[in-house]
């Protein structure tokens, strides 16, 4: 870039736009950050770590930050093994209908997570769409609890990234040649083992990308945990929320604001160091 | 019935056909090149025979036994693609020994053979590269070993010398077609390149339109070329139009030739431009000899040889090549052109 300093006016627009709006209240969070809470509940201006130390001397932190790995391992797993296939077909599929096709696939992002999220109440809830079915097929006498709990929230998230998880993949399929299998075909690979043996393979670059875009969507997601959790499903994101408005906590909520980020800073370095040892 | 058997194998598209009607026997052990401009069916027909693409029609038979339907992993045929198509995941070693692996053959022995497939292809002590910190023309060599060390019924080369710079594809043809004698493999060499299928293979089939135009030995297409359209594929020619004279026998720029003339229909007269000969104008032509004359249009240095365009009195062209080390005419001259009656041949007008 150095190199070329007229082509690094192109980055002017968008940094002076991300300073103002990203940088500038990151800076702010870091420093309330650093401010206490006096005994009226109110924000007192200080440099002080005590916010610090009470946060991670509770163990509900502990909780809240394994609840979210776990709750984003989960969905982001369930949702790669629902977007791989799909993003494959898209990837080799000649049929004049593709981009429409992969219009509809990443459809959902188009609808606000609110109304996705009612959307799955009708079909999860206890008078659901499933449970009416599985009842009066009597597969079931009571119905299956798969909202407000963490069964609800997994299958939500999954949802809500799997169309990120689809153009990403799509994006990474880049080294994906079909003559390689032809390749493996001929060489007397039959159609599972070339799959495993070349195709799944070839793709773990796009997969990695794919989960580490997931994951951290599923990190960072409040919607879906708050309303499909119905209060029962507790991760950072949600308490986040809970501390700077219902307990008007501010130095807490940026405390676990900023421990979010570097968590996840932590974990992208560590699939980053993962992902190169793939390329190579 | 011969080792490999396709017989009226037919692959059509939605709008196209790409592969009509053909039928090609091949003995055990020769070498056949499918030679053709591109878009004329031979990478299908070779796609077709591996199992990567199912034909509409026809069928195809190995060893007396029918293969059409069966799935490419069954099919035991080593197949050298255009692009190589090597594993970039795999180093050199897994590359070659992929197909063993597929076929349950031990570690020792899969050893073993891979380790004589890389000395086969010259590559000993490459065995743990990646594909790609290797040149064009060792990436080449992979997969050429890749595909014989399976001991495929069949070895199937697609344009596998396209991708390599002149130097390079002259050694890898040599190489390949004393590989291909030394194991007495049965080859299928599919190429758009003339002096490829003519070095490489026992016989050429020249394909057009998803057909084979003619079949047969380097010589055979060379010297009788069976349509129009091989005879100006292979090598370089002239093809003139030829007018009937008032007894129906045929001329050429005025001048009668020493050619059996078809009977009705227009024809073109064929002859190769290094089987012409430039003398001075006047010069009568000998026994068993076809001579026109015109005057020379320009002469253009090619570097083994000088290409002599003379214009006859219609305006029309030969090509005539004469030795590099001759000086040619100079521009303007007028000269006769000479050649033997027997290398002159005619085709009708419109057919392909």
């Amino acid at each position: 870039m150095t190199r070329q300093p007229r082509l690094a006016w192109l980055l002017a627009p968008a940094t002076l736009f991300l300073v103002l709006v990203y940088v500038w209240p990151t800076l702010g969070l870091f420093r309330i950050a650093f401010n206490e809470v006096g005994p009226t509940g109110a924000m007192i201006e200080a440099w002080s770590l005590a916010t610090w130390r009470h946060v991670f001397a509770d163990s509900f932190t502990f909780e809240l930050t394994l609840n979210s790995i776990w709750l984003s391992l989960t969905s982001t797993f369930l949702a790669l093994l629902l977007s791989y296939p799909v993003s494959l077909f898209l990837f080799r599929t000649e049929s004049r209908f593709r981009s429409l096709l992969a219009v509809i696939a990443i459809m959902p992002m188009l609808v606000s997570s609110v109304v996705r999220v009612f959307g799955w109440l009708a079909i999860l809830g206890d008078r659901g769409l499933i449970n009416s079915l599985l009842q009066s097929l009597g597969v079931i006498s009571a119905p299956v609890r798969m909202v407000y709990n963490w069964t609800g929230v997994t299958i939500g998230l999954a949802e809500s990234i799997m169309p990120y998880m689809i153009l990403a993949l799509l994006a990474g399929f880049g080294r994906l040649d079909r003559t390689l299998e032809e390749a493996a075909r001929s060489l007397g690979a039959p159609p599972w083992r070339t799959f495993l043996r070349v195709t799944l393979p070839l793709s773990l670059p796009a997969i990695a990308l794919a989960f580490g875009l997931g994951f951290i969507l599923s990190m960072s997601a409040y919607i879906t945990p708050k309303l499909l959790g119905g209060g029962r499903v507790f991760v950072l994101a949600t308490e986040i929320f809970e501390q700077a408005t219902t307990n008007t906590n501010w130095p807490v909520a940026a405390v676990l604001a900023v421990y979010t980020l570097a968590l996840l800073l932590g974990l992208l370095a560590l699939s980053n160091l993962f992902s190169r040892r793939l390329q190579t | 019935m011969a080792y490999l058997e396709l017989s009226g194998l037919t692959k059509r598209y939605r709008d196209s056909v790409a592969v009509d009607g053909l039928s090609l026997s091949v003995e055990r052990g020769e070498s056949v090149a499918l030679l053709g401009p591109s878009g004329c069916g031979k990478t299908t027909t070779l796609r077709m025979l591996a199992g990567l693409v199912e034909p509409n029609e026809g069928v195809i038979a190995l060893d007396g036994a029918e293969i059409t339907r069966t799935a490419a992993h069954r099919r035991n045929m080593g197949y050298v693609f255009q692009s190589y198509a090597l594993f970039p995941h795999l180093d050199v070693a897994r590359n070659i020994g992929f197909g063993l692996e597929e076929r349950g053959v031990a570690r020792a022995e899969r050893e073993q053979r891979v380790e004589d497939a890389l000395q086969l292809v010259r590559l000993q002590g490459l065995g743990h590269r990646r594909p790609r910190e290797l040149s064009g023309g060792q990436q080449q060599r992979v997969a050429l070993a890749r595909a014989l060390v399976i001991r495929p019924s069949v070895l199937l080369l697609d344009e596998s010398l396209s991708n390599l710079d002149a130097k390079l594809r002259d050694a890898m043809r040599h190489e390949i077609r004393e590989i291909q004698r030394s194991l007495a493999i049965t080859t299928l060499f599919v190429t758009h390149d003339q002096v490829e299928a003519l070095t490489m293979c026992d016989r050429i089939a020249v394909m057009n339109r998803g057909r084979i135009a003619q079949i047969g030995s380097a010589t055979d297409i060379y010297e009788r070329p069976a349509t129009r359209f091989v005879a100006t594929f292979v090598g370089r020619a002239n093809m003139l139009p030829a007018e009937r004279g008032a007894d129906g026998r045929l001329t050429l720029w005025g001048e009668a030739l020493p050619a059996a003339a078809p009977s009705g229909g227009e024809v073109d007269v064929f002859v190769r431009p290094q089987r012409l000969k430039l003398a001075p104008a006047g010069e009568p032509a000998g026994a068993d000899m076809a001579r026109v004359s015109g005057h020379v249009l320009n002469s253009v240095f090619v570097g083994d040889h000088i290409e002599v365009i003379v214009a006859g009195p219609g305006g029309q062209r030969l090509t005539v090549e004469i030795q590099s080390g001759d000086a040619p005419p100079p521009d303007g001259a007028e000269v006769a052109v000479m050649w033997r009656a027997q290398d002159t041949l005619v085709f009708p007008r419109e057919a392909a």
